[in-house]
């Protein structure tokens, strides 16, 4: 079949259809339905936000689970004061530990770190030291 | 001799506008002049035939509450039928949960003396047959050019795309439907 035979078919499609159609009673209708009907536009608009603040729900739900739930997470030092009662020392390494109360001390100030006696500098600390240190200012 | 006075038929923007200040004869108008055209691209792309009437209501019922976002960016009547085909994908999927015979598949009227509708009807329905196997953009593309015969530039301002690549969907589909429609 060439082009022009599949075009000139294309050209016959619904004519039927279309020549069936009671064109004024659909006009009558159509305008009936627009007067009854004025109030279901704002009851799609009200379902369609349901729908999307159902979505973000879930979301924003599913993202704080999943935050929860996954292990190993080191944001950063700014983070490591938040929290240090919820994780568990032992599972620092001793230069996050040190990033921990470096943040502390600049968050407390630098003379109430209770820094154990004969030391002067966080970095001469090891990983025990720093640990005590950080249980000591939990309370 | 005088001439009659010939008052032009309102443009659609005008009666569009009219309708968006309450005149309820301004959208029956707009009715008349689209709804033709409209059940013809309804049927082409596979709506049964006894839905046809139910789904230009629809469709019309749509475009007019959603006539805000009409821009003008192509002529009523080629949004009309981007509309129309949203309608009837809605139509297909719930026919499909139903379970009922989608679509295409619908007994078409075929009364009457066979030979009538012989040929014609023969390659029409295998055309009808070929376009449910295209995807929906080539055979809006393909129907809103060969049946309705529009530009490119228009099918592509209703379909936000470009005049280029409803071209190029143009002739996937004359391609894939040759393929499918032999005699």
């Amino acid at each position: 079949m060439n082009s022009e035979r599949l075009e000139s078919l294309a050209k016959r499609l619904g004519t039927e259809a279309a020549a069936r159609l009671n064109v004024e009673a659909t006009a009558r209708t159509i305008v009936e339905r627009l007067r009854d009907e004025p109030a279901r536009r704002t009851v799609w608009v009200q379902q369609t936000w349901l729908r999307i603040a159902a979505a973000l729900v879930l979301v924003l739900g599913g993202t704080v689970v999943a935050s929860r739930l996954s292990p190993g997470r080191r944001p950063g030092v700014s983070t490591h004061a938040t929290h240090l009662v919820a994780d568990d020392l032992n599972d620092l390494s001793t230069d996050e530990l040190r990033d921990v109360l470096t943040a502390f001390d600049e968050m407390i100030g630098s003379d109430s770190v209770a820094v154990p006696e004969g030391s002067t500098d966080l970095h001469e600390l090891d990983a025990q030291q720093l640990r005590a240190v950080l249980r000591s200012l939990e309370g | 001799m005088a001439q009659p006075h010939m008052v032009p038929a309102p443009h659609d923007t005008a009666l569009i506008a009219a309708w968006q200040a309450g005149d309820e004869q301004a959208a029956a108008e707009l009715v008349r002049r689209h709804a033709r055209p409209l059940a013809r691209f309804l049927a082409g792309a596979g709506a049964p035939d006894a839905d046809v009437d139910d789904l230009v209501q629809e469709t019309f019922i749509r475009a007019f509450r959603s006539v805000d976002r009409f821009r003008g960016q192509c002529q009523f009547r080629t949004w009309l039928l981007t509309i129309g085909g949203n309608v009837l994908k809605d139509f297909g999927r719930r026919a499909a949960r139903r379970k009922v015979v989608p679509l295409d598949e619908a007994v078409r009227d075929v009364t009457g003396d066979p030979h009538e509708h012989a040929e014609a009807s023969e390659a029409e329905a295998l055309l009808v047959a070929g376009l449910k196997e295209l995807p929906r953009l080539q055979r809006e593309v393909f129907l809103l050019r060969a049946q309705q015969g529009l530009e490119y530039e228009e099918i592509a301002a209703a379909l936000a795309t470009t005049p280029g690549a409803a071209r190029v969907h143009y002739h996937h589909a004359v391609r894939r439907l040759k393929e499918i429609v032999k005699p």
